[in-house]
């Protein structure tokens, strides 16, 4: 691994995870798991999900990203996140461009300004 | 009459809040194009390249990152990340280890005639030894920071290096935006804290 530094995983798409691999983020551990999950048709979201905590429990992972699309199919493990590390980036895919009322971060922030924080 | 200082705090950390949003905007909307740009240069490449010659399947079965972040946590209590990529050590060795394999291996004429028999031989011998010994550096030293674009072919298009150029910059982007993120979190509770606060001297005010 380089340095004491953490990595950057991916949960996306064929050609995101080649794109990312390509700028040099992959990287398979001494147990043959890699850093990346690259989703496919027949991919199930319980797999997704599962890959997606694993990448949280893991203390060598500094950024999760994620296609947006599939960031929907387990909003519900995402929105569970509280911790800053790793920091979770919502990221657009080919087939579906970024939509930033869709984006956990952002929904959080505009939180801000509900109803029950003037109260 | 002037405004009570938590008040003004407040409004403070809402301009600064407005602003890191804005900052948010901006750079998700240039990760976004830099994130097309890449899609589009790999569509390219896979086209010249055939339907397959682009995909999961070429990817290495030893994969060591070039790339790396460091998070470090900031006095008002957001995380930041700052990429560091390490520098591939092959392309530096790959010169000296393996133009030496490749030309002559002995200068000059060679001498045919069987005086100083013994003399050739000890050279010869010792030739075979730095020989060996080149051989020996040249498997020690495998491509452990080999370039992914090579898991696609040597002669890779242009098209698939413009395709890497532009993730190298979305990564880079992706840890700015992490950092702008966590910054926006902490000072969304800090707000909150100070809404509070308020709330309280309101309610004694009243009360």
């Amino acid at each position: 691994m380089a340095g004491r530094g953490k990595l950057i995983a991916v949960i996306g798409d064929e050609d995101t995870c080649t794109g990312f691999l390509l700028g040099g983020i992959g990287e398979l551990n001494k147990n043959r798991k890699p850093n990346f999950l690259v989703v496919e048709k027949d991919t199930s979201i319980t797999e997704i999900e599962e890959t997606f905590k694993s990448f949280l429990a893991r203390s060598d992972i500094g950024i999760i990203l994620i296609n947006q699309f599939i960031a929907e199919m387990i909003r519900h493990a995402i929105d569970a996140h509280m911790q800053s590390i790793p920091a979770v980036l919502e990221i657009p895919s080919k087939e579906h461009p970024y939509d930033a009322s869709k984006d956990s971060i952002l929904r959080r922030a505009k939180g801000m300004f509900s109803a029950e924080d003037f109260r | 009459m002037g405004l009570d200082p938590v008040s003004v705090n407040l409004d403070q950390k809402l301009l600064e809040f407005m602003d890191q949003l804005e900052l948010l905007e901006e750079k998700r909307q240039r990760l976004n194009s830099l994130i097309e740009e890449g899609w589009f240069n790999i569509s390219k490449a896979r086209y010249s390249m055939g339907n397959k010659q682009v995909s999961a399947l070429q990817f290495a079965s030893e994969i060591e990152p070039q790339i790396c972040v460091h998070s470090s946590l900031s006095e008002k209590g957001n995380v930041e990340f700052k990429c560091e990529r390490t520098e591939p050590k092959t392309e530096e060795l790959e010169p000296s280890g393996t133009v030496e394999n490749i030309g002559p291996k002995e200068g000059g004429l060679r001498r045919r005639t069987k005086i100083k028999q013994k003399e050739t031989t000890v050279e010869e011998t010792s030739k075979c030894e730095k020989e060996s010994q080149d051989s020996i550096k040249s498997e020690k030293s495998p491509c452990q920071h080999q370039d992914p674009l090579k898991w696609f072919g040597i002669l890779v298009p242009q098209n698939l290096k413009q395709a890497q150029a532009a993730f190298k910059e979305v990564i880079t982007l992706s840890a700015e935006i992490a950092t702008l993120q966590s910054a926006i979190l902490a000072t969304r509770m800090e707000m909150q804290t100070q809404m509070k606060e308020k709330h309280k001297i309101q309610s004694v005010l009243e009360g």
